[in-house]
């Protein structure tokens, strides 16, 4: 049994606000990690690929950029998630 | 601006007589992109012209010259040497020089390549002796025996041999080696056991003596075949430093040659007369026909043709004022505008450097990169090299520009407030005020992608218009405009329903009609609904499409985002240097406060260079990105075909 007393005495306002605070820095740090993640994964394949048409025809190099930084959006949107939640 | 340079597509027609004034004429004016004859329809009867005397001997010369500028290993960056010399004189020299120095070239090559082959030879020969040279058997007591077999070879560690034999071993750290004699009949059963024991048998060398000595003599053999290799390097740097600029000039004086004398292969020919077309600039085009008709005393036929937008490819040549020139070259690795669409150069050579400015806002890193794109200019040669230090210049003018208008050098501020927003994070409670406006500064961005799509867009339209026809041309207008009124219906929805900062507040426009929506809501609905029907009614596939418009806004906060986390990585380095090191040992300075401070210092260094660098990819790739996947997926098409005019600029040699 807990006793609603003591249960409030331990809970303090400003525990509830500092623990507020670090789930939104975790949450942060999770939305850039797991979206840059993401972004690697994706890269990864288009990157190779990529860097092989540019090795076999050089005017390919414009395109390739391109199709190699779609992904890019994905880890931005997590880093812009994360500016919001902090700032 | 904004369109490529105007071109003509001209006929050029005479009688062969005159071809080879023609031909001189044109590649001197270096204006005729020569369209090459591939026997088209309307040519029935002509046939490939021939090349004009002398290309052959032309050719077998300019050989020559290239062996040669190979062997002395004279670089060709393009540079001028000195005052160019002229080609009369040139040629006279060529007559008499050339064969000797051919024969000079060839002859010091020829005796480098056997010396060099020689010296390799010595080496695998003192290689194969050095593990013999551990053992104390003279060589030639090695061979020549009837009944006894020989067996020589790396052994990791000695072995006990059961069958009858002699041995030496020589073993160290990094294995060992070991000569066996033994009768011709146990022979098998000793390379049996040596085999177990991890034994790799070498050939016995043919020599006679101690191994040592033959060693030493071939290494002082080898050593003087690359003493006169050297020798012979240094007479061929003597022949470059003397003949360089000699065959640099006469390498493009019979370039010239070679492509003046080739130029009928491109033209269309009869028995007696012959016929070039090909494109020039259309301002440029009186001074073509008034010099040709001066060369051929006016015989001779000019003709500009009707352009035929369907078929012909127009060489494309940009014409931009000059601040865009560096731009080019970032067009050049997208595709070459199409004759006929909006050549978006100038926007993006505007636009770029803003971008680039608004990532990387720092007056610090602005005037590190600025020294760089002229520190650099001494090691990327060539036009392409320069053309990327241009580029980095605006974009480092532009990023010291925000940087005061940020209030920021190297993540510290400089003595006044941001003048529009702060982007000073609360880092090691270095920060004054409110921390950064990051949100503000969020939708500004979202701003700037709402209106470079619409740009896009508009832009798109006018290529349409311009480009297509008949019914197409009406369907691919209106899908752009759907697009567009796609987009802004979503917005105007979404201001209808929530208020958001710096932008418009429709909440108030009338009451709730439908669905929960207000005056404003309903008309976005609509604007959303009839972009549906225009973008589907050109391609239904296109629908699929249609969550991009939010994607690629949403794409333009990198513009902040990625220029945050640059300040966040210059704040966090400043405080792990000062705030963690320096600082706290400059307070009490002990002999451990001062490795203390070396240390920070390195902190420092190494993080703002690591800083710079993820600045130049962070703004210039996520600026140019921005470009090239969300601005001219809207509306460029390329595949432009380079303006590649007959003719060559000289460095080296002048007219004759």
């Amino acid at each position: 049994m807990v006793d609603p007393v003591s249960a409030s005495t331990v809970l303090t306002p400003e525990m509830i606000t500092a623990s507020q605070a670090g789930l939104k820095a975790v949450g942060a740090g999770l939305a850039v990690g797991l979206t840059g993640v993401g972004t690697g994964l994706a890269e990864m394949c288009i990157g190779t690929a990529a860097v092989g048409a540019t090795a076999e025809n050089r005017d390919m190099f414009g395109l390739a950029l391109i199709f190699t930084v779609i992904p890019e959006t994905i880890v931005i949107f997590g880093l812009v998630v994360a500016l919001l939640l902090l700032f | 601006m904004l369109a490529p340079r105007q071109m003509s597509r001209l006929l050029i027609a005479g009688t062969k007589e005159q071809m080879g004034a023609v031909i001189a004429e044109l590649y001197r004016h270096r204006l005729f992109h020569i369209e090459d004859f591939v026997g088209q329809e309307e040519y029935a009867g002509f046939k490939l012209g021939m090349p004009l005397a002398g290309a052959t001997e032309a050719s077998n010369d300019l050989i020559t010259i290239r062996a040669a500028t190979n062997a002395f290993g004279v670089q060709t960056d393009g540079a001028p040497h000195g005052r160019p010399v002229s080609g009369s004189e040139l040629r006279r020299q060529l007559q008499t020089e050339l064969p000797e120095l051919d024969a000079q070239a060839d002859e010091l090559v020829t005796r480098r390549t056997r010396l060099e082959t020689r010296a390799k030879d010595l080496e695998s020969r003192s290689a194969e002796l050095e593990p013999f040279a551990a053992l104390p058997i003279d060589l030639d007591l090695y061979r020549g025996y009837e009944s006894i077999a020989v067996l020589a070879g790396h052994l990791p560690t000695d072995v006990a041999i059961t069958a009858q034999h002699e041995k030496a071993f020589f073993g160290d750290k990094k294995g060992g080696f070991i000569a066996v004699f033994t009768p011709i009949a146990d022979r098998e059963a000793v390379e049996r056991q040596l085999l177990d024991a991890g034994f790799s048998a070498v050939r016995i060398p043919d020599e006679t003596g101690p191994a040592a000595d033959a060693i030493a003599r071939y290494r002082a053999e080898q050593a003087s075949s690359e003493k006169e290799v050297e020798g012979i390097n240094r007479q061929l740097g003597n022949l470059k430093e003397i003949h360089a600029s000699f065959l640099l000039a006469a390498d493009e004086l019979l370039t010239t040659d070679v492509e003046r004398a080739e130029a009928p292969l491109r033209f269309a020919v009869t028995d007696l007369a012959f016929v070039a077309e090909g494109w020039a600039p259309t301002s440029e085009v009186p001074e073509i026909t008034a010099a040709l008709e001066r060369v051929t005393q006016g015989r001779i036929h000019v003709e500009e043709l009707a352009i035929d937008y369907d078929h012909d490819a127009v060489p494309v040549e940009y014409n931009n004022p000059s601040f865009s020139h560096p731009t080019e070259l970032l067009m050049d690795v997208y595709s070459r505008p199409n004759y006929r669409e909006v050549d978006p150069t100038l926007l993006v050579s505007i636009v770029f450097p803003v971008f680039f400015g608004i990532i990387l806002g720092d007056v610090g890193y602005g005037l590190i990169l600025l020294a760089l794109s002229f520190l650099l200019r001494k090691y990327l040669a060539g036009e392409a090299g320069k053309l990327l230090l241009d580029n980095l210049r605006n974009a480092s003018i532009s990023s010291t520009i925000f940087g005061l208008i940020y209030s920021e050098i190297f993540g510290f501020a400089l003595p006044w407030k941001p003048l529009v927003f702060s982007r000073h994070l609360n880092i090691g409670g270095e920060a004054h005020g409110h921390g950064p406006d990051a949100a503000s500064m969020l939708i500004i961005a979202i701003w700037i992608g709402i209106l470079h799509i619409t740009l896009g867009r508009l832009i798109s339209v006018v290529n349409h218009s311009r480009m297509d026809h008949g019914r197409h041309r009406i369907q691919a207008v209106i899908a752009q405009l759907g697009w567009l009124a796609f987009m802004w219906g979503l917005l105007i929805v979404i201001w209808s329903m929530f208020p958001i900062p710096f932008m418009p507040n429709l909440g108030a426009v009338g009451g709730p009609i439908v669905l929960g929506l207000n005056l404003a809501g309903v008309l976005g609905a609509v604007m959303i609904l009839l972009g549906v029907v225009a973008v589907g009614q050109e391609n239904a596939l296109e629908l699929v499409e249609l969550p991009t418009v939010v994607s690629h806004v949403l794409s333009y906060a990198r513009l902040v985002a990625v220029g945050l986390s640059s300040v966040a990585i210059a704040m966090v380095v400043n405080y792990i240097a000062l705030g963690m090191f320096i600082n706290p040992a400059l307070e009490n300075l002990t002999p451990v406060g001062i490795v203390l401070i070396l240390v920070g210092i390195v902190v420092l260094l190494l993080g703002h260079t690591l800083n710079t660098a993820l600045g130049i990819l962070g703004g210039g790739l996520h600026s140019i990105r921005l470009h090239y996947v969300e601005f001219f997926t809207k509306f460029y098409k390329g595949g432009g075909k380079k303006y590649n005019p007959f003719g060559m600029k000289r460095l080296y040699t002048t007219e004759e």
